[in-house]
């Protein structure tokens, strides 16, 4: 083989593969995303101590994808748990402010979270999602705003 | 609506406008533009960047029309013990009344005042009658005098004990 080529070839190894245009990554919350647990429930704090954040499984969208705000079903811990996003890396809708993690509040079914602090700042335009989801006689979610102590 | 500032340009951001965004230690950054985000996103130092505010005000750009505040220097004056006289001896020398001075300047002008004519009685060679008025003067000299050291070793006292 010529030098030339050879040089060639390394050159392209080294970059990657050369000629490849990728998109940058959308950082959806959809089935198996890792979701950081935010509050101090002792399952959460387990969790996400032991290096094993949980996974998102489900979430409760017309379009799999998950909000600021979403209900998602996360598997924590060999458990099924049903969580509320509070926090996305992806750019939300306007007003909406963006976390540098994808940030997550352990409910149970009636939407009363698991834990009773939440350290990290909760964005106060969730209020208006939360009230538009809970339902009179059963789930609450405007919960976990009570158990907030900063707000963005 | 509150009005925030660009945490990158430093800009003013109006209802409708900018971005927020919390870093995973929880503090928040507001950007007025994604041109503010960018640039925090690439790591650039505002102060770095010249059209940010934080660049203007490090390098004084414009800054003559806002006051700038003058800091004066002022020493600032202190009461210190000199060799020969102790703070206590300087503060009661300060605080002494203007009746206790003007006894004390009285009584130096007497004393001194006795000293002369003694030393004209002398040179006069008329010792005999001279002896029982400076005898008479010595002593009033005196006693007023071994009360001044009373009321500093008073003071000293007081120092001692704390």
């Amino acid at each position: 083989m010529s030098n030339v080529l050879l040089q060639r070839m390394v050159l392209q190894s080294s970059k990657g593969t050369a000629g490849l245009h990728t998109s940058s990554t959308l950082h959806e919350i959809r089935k198996m995303a890792r979701l950081r647990v935010v509050d101090n429930s002792k399952i959460g704090k387990a969790a996400m101590l032991e290096g094993k954040p949980p996974r998102c499984i489900h979430v409760y969208n017309k379009k799999s994808v998950g909000h600021t705000g979403d209900k998602v079903l996360v598997a924590i811990k060999g458990q099924m748990k049903r969580a509320i996003l509070v926090g996305c890396h992806q750019d939300q809708k306007p007003l909406m402010p963006k976390f540098d993690t994808n940030n997550i509040v352990l409910i149970d079914d009636n939407g009363t979270p698991l834990g009773n602090r939440i350290h990290v700042p909760i964005p106060t335009m969730l209020r208006k999602k939360l009230v538009d989801m809970s339902r009179p006689k059963s789930a609450d979610y405007t919960k976990i705003l009570a158990i907030a102590t900063r707000f963005v | 609506m509150k009005l925030q500032l660009c945490h990158y340009s430093g800009y003013k951001i109006y209802p409708g406008h900018g971005k927020t965004m919390v870093r995973t230690d929880g503090k928040t950054f507001v950007f007025l533009n994604s041109k503010c985000e960018r640039g925090y996103r690439l790591k650039r130092n505002p102060r770095e960047v010249r059209w940010t505010i934080l660049y203007r005000r490090k390098h004084k750009k414009g800054m003559d029309e806002e006051t700038a505040k003058k800091r004066t220097r002022r020493t600032q004056k202190y009461q210190r013990a000199i060799v020969g006289a102790s703070l206590t001896d300087i503060m009661a020398k300060r605080n002494m009344k203007p009746e206790v001075r003007k006894a004390q300047r009285e009584q130096a002008i007497r004393a001194a005042k006795e000293k002369t004519r003694a030393a004209k009685a002398t040179k006069k060679s008329n010792s005999n009658t001279q002896k029982p008025n400076k005898k008479a003067t010595q002593k009033i000299a005196k006693v007023p005098k071994a009360a001044r050291p009373g009321t500093h070793g008073g003071h000293a006292g007081h120092g001692s004990r704390r």
